[in-house]
């Protein structure tokens, strides 16, 4: 029997100040562990909480900062430049598709909107059938979605969670006769701040700050923040541990270099993050298929304007979703509007007057964040060296994708419509209002294609995936079913990264079951992957 | 051809095919070369002008040029909006400057170069941009915005810094009903850790 104590709150994590201060550890200095994790995220902290429950001797090492709740200070601005990674200017390289990514410790799941959708079954299915991945099939799955939605408290929203927002999301549907549900969330007794993207101060959302983190922490699990992992160390096709650099989070100057010395690396940096470090660690691919497939579920939001004041900014964010396209299109819909320098990273921009008129309008808006499935034809790719080079996020809408965002657009400003709206603002770089439903489409005429549907729509990616892809054949996929690299024993992927295919869905349940199922694999093939003994 | 003609030539290129292809900032990169060989073709008054003590990350150029841009993008007057001069925007501006990655900051300082030069010949105001009345500033991004993917990148971006560092003032927002942070003034209980999944206390117990 063990005494596992959870702090009421905060999680015990080293940071570039506590090792500037601790004379013993250098400028170099080296740690052991029998598991070392790269990401406290979503994938990365659900993982270190399953193995250090079972006994391994675990350590975290995240780039971020770590930010407790009792900092946040529900303002946007502050986190987005404190918590999101490069400022939430992390772009493609046209520069005109934001990648927003928490980096801090729990990553994304700090700044999400606390949407947790199970996707349908037919998604697992078809990674079985067409991906050889048997124990990812939707029956063997079932217990684990069960499992992290009872962690993460998941439930339905109820009425008092469904704002004014959703609520004109909702009468635009039933006009339309389009199928809509209330949403499911991760929030424990959600007080509708409306601040979810700026991080959940009085810790109501289920984040892995104040879940995974915590418990893997009270099970003994070792953290270090401001440590960027560099390198992945493999010897004879083995992984060995890692290299890192502790760095100063305001300054970003060096404060020290770490080794880790670890016989399973579990690499959980997220869609984006993870396969750069694997490409500059030379990791082995036969597949070829390392940060190919990046799949970014591109969304767009339609802001439109009412005849009343709705304050749809109040309440809880996110309320409900329109799933009538669900199936048949792979297009979904939430309402979400947030406050006012969110309306600028997304919305219209005008110039004088026409800025002031949209801004003082504010209090009229509501919002409908419209996504759709790519095809996963993107790529991630590291240049240089390991220190010094830099990473390239390669993807642009094909035709089809751009005609599916222009859809899902138009879908959007027609609920709007439905629902008695005066006036949307579509989401495109060109400066588009429509002020009724029979101008929509002549409207979006203007949006052309033209060179690689750049600068057309304003789309964003909260949900990077697919870069490592996973699956039973070496020549196609970068990992295999358990998560671990198909020519590199003890290194595993456990995040966003190993989606095969694009996935209908906010992918944050998906990531964390598909985590607890690599790390049940570790724990079954332990005797096999530890060599030299663990602890446990 | 003199060097302010072939400078002027350069920038009336901007809008043409060759230059439409090339990518994004590379494209923009070229372009501020150009811009660089005709700066001297408009001096500005307020090119002599100093430049307060805080200001770490703009450039000169880029801190007139900014300071001009502000009543012309936020007219506020006859509004019950707060004037942008009762909030730190330019700081702001100057702060967010700071946080950019050193390859995306020297692209945006020959994009900012590039947009108040070619003021001088797009749409032929004959000033630069940071010498144009606020209604001609107003119609210059306005024609930039319906511009080629340069154009609408770099005006997109310049109205974001200006908005964004306005907006993000809590003094800006109870003029448009925002709440901003409730947590503290509605005394909401704070929660803390999750306590451990039920199942795992039970094996603990
Ligand atoms: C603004 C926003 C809103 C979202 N809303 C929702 C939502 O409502 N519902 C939903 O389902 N999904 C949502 N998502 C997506 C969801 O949060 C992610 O899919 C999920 O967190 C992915 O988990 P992950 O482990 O792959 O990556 P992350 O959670 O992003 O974690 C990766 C972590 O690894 C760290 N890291 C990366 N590289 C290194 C390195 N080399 N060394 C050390 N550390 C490293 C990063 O800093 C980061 O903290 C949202 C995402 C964002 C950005």
């Amino acid at each position: 029997m063990r005494n596992v104590n959870v702090p009421r709150d905060g999680v015990p994590v080293t940071q570039a100040k506590d090792v500037a201060a601790d004379p013993s550890l250098g400028k170099k200095f080296r740690l052991r562990a029998d598991v070392v994790i790269v990401g406290s995220g979503g994938g990365g902290s659900v993982a270190a909480y399953e193995l250090a429950k079972a006994g391994l001797d675990v350590l975290v090492l995240e780039s971020g900062r770590y930010y407790p709740s009792s900092r946040f200070t529900e303002h946007l601005g502050d986190s987005m430049q404190l918590i999101w990674r490069d400022q939430a200017g992390q772009v493609n390289t046209s520069a005109d598709v934001v990648f927003a990514e928490g980096q801090c410790m729990g990553g994304s799941t700090v700044i999400g909107g606390c949407v947790m959708q199970h996707p349908p079954d037919w998604v697992f299915q078809r990674w079985v059938d067409n991906h050889g991945l048997a124990d990812l099939a939707p029956e063997k799955l079932a217990p684990y979605f069960n499992q992290v939605g009872q962690e993460q408290q998941v439930h339905v929203n109820e009425s008092h969670e469904i704002n004014a927002c959703a609520h004109k999301v909702i009468q635009g549907c039933e006009r339309m006769g389009f199928s809509w549900q209330p949403v499911t969330r991760n929030v424990k007794r959600c007080a509708l701040t409306g601040h979810c993207l700026a991080g959940c101060p009085s810790d109501r959302k289920m984040s892995a700050l104040v879940t995974h983190l915590p418990w893997a922490s009270a099970y003994g699990a070792r953290m270090f923040a401001d440590t960027q992992v560099t390198q992945v160390r493999t010897r004879s096709g083995r992984a060995t541990g890692v290299d890192a650099v502790v760095m100063d989070p305001d300054s970003g100057s060096e404060v020290a270099r770490m080794a880790v010395d670890a016989e399973v690396v579990v690499v959980a940096g997220g869609a984006i993050q993870t396969p750069m470090l694997l490409q500059r660690s030379q990791i082995s691919d036969p597949s070829g298929q390392l940060g190919k497939n990046l799949a970014v579920q591109p969304f767009t939001q339609a802001l439109a304007e009412f005849p009343e004041d709705l304050h749809a900014f109040r309440g809880a964010l996110v309320g409900v979703q329109v799933d009538e396209f669900f199936d048949t299109d792979g297009y979904f819909f939430y309402s979400g509007l947030a406050e006012p320098e969110q309306m600028l990273a997304q919305g219209y921009l005008g110039a004088g007057q026409d800025h002031i008129d949209f801004m003082k309008k504010y209090k009229r808006m509501a919002a409908l964040n419209a996504f759709s499935i790519d095809e996963g034809n993107g790529e991630v790719q590291w240049e240089g060296d390991a220190v010094n080079g830099s990473k390239k996020i390669k993807w642009n809408p094909g035709r089809s994708e751009f005609e599916n965002v222009k859809r899902t657009a138009a879908l959007a400003a027609r609920i709007f419509f439905s629902a008695g709206a005066s006036r949307v603002y579509l989401p495109t770089y060109q400066h588009l209002a429509v002020d009724s439903v029979f101008d929509l489409d002549q409207t979006l005429d203007q949006v052309d294609y033209g060179l690689n549907g750049m600068y057309t729509f304003r789309m964003n990616s909260f949900s990077a995936q697919g870069t490592c892809r996973m699956g039973l054949d070496k020549y196609a996929a970068v990992v295999d079913p358990d998560g671990e690299c198909h020519e590199t024993k003890g290194l595993f992927v456990a995040d966003g990264s190993l989606f095969p295919e694009p996935m209908p869905a906010p992918p944050q349940w998906t990531v964390q079951v598909v985590a607890k199922h690599i790390a049940n694999r570790i724990l079954e093939r332990r005797d096999g992957l530890f060599i030299q003994g663990n602890s446990a | 051809m003199s060097e302010s003609d072939k400078a002027a030539e350069e920038v009336a290129r901007l809008g043409r095919r060759p230059f439409l292809k090339s990518l994004l900032w590379g494209g923009a990169a070229v372009a501020a070369v150009a811009g660089g060989s005709f700066a001297w073709l408009r001096r500005s008054g307020v090119d002599d002008e100093p430049v307060p003590d805080w200001v770490r990350h703009l450039h000169a150029n880029e801190y007139h040029l900014m300071r001009r841009l502000i009543p012309a993008l936020l007219p506020v007057a006859g509004t019950n909006l707060t004037p942008p001069e009762q909030v730190p925007v330019l700081r702001n501006i100057d702060h967010m400057m700071g946080l950019l990655n050193t390859t995306v900051r020297k692209d945006l300082a020959k994009g900012l170069v590039l947009m108040d030069n070619a003021a001088v010949v797009s749409g032929w105001h004959g000033k630069r941009l940071v010498d144009l009345e606020p209604e001609a500033a107003r119609a210059y991004f306005d024609t930039w915005t319906r511009g080629n993917r340069i154009q609408r990148a770099l005006q997109g971006v310049v109205k974001q810094f200006i908005y964004t560092s306005y907006w993000r003032e809590p003094a800006t927002w109870p003029p448009v009903d925002y709440d901003g942070p409730v947590t503290e003034e509605w005394g909401l209980e704070y929660l803390g850790n999750a306590p451990l999944p039920e199942a795992d206390q039970e094996q603990s117990a």
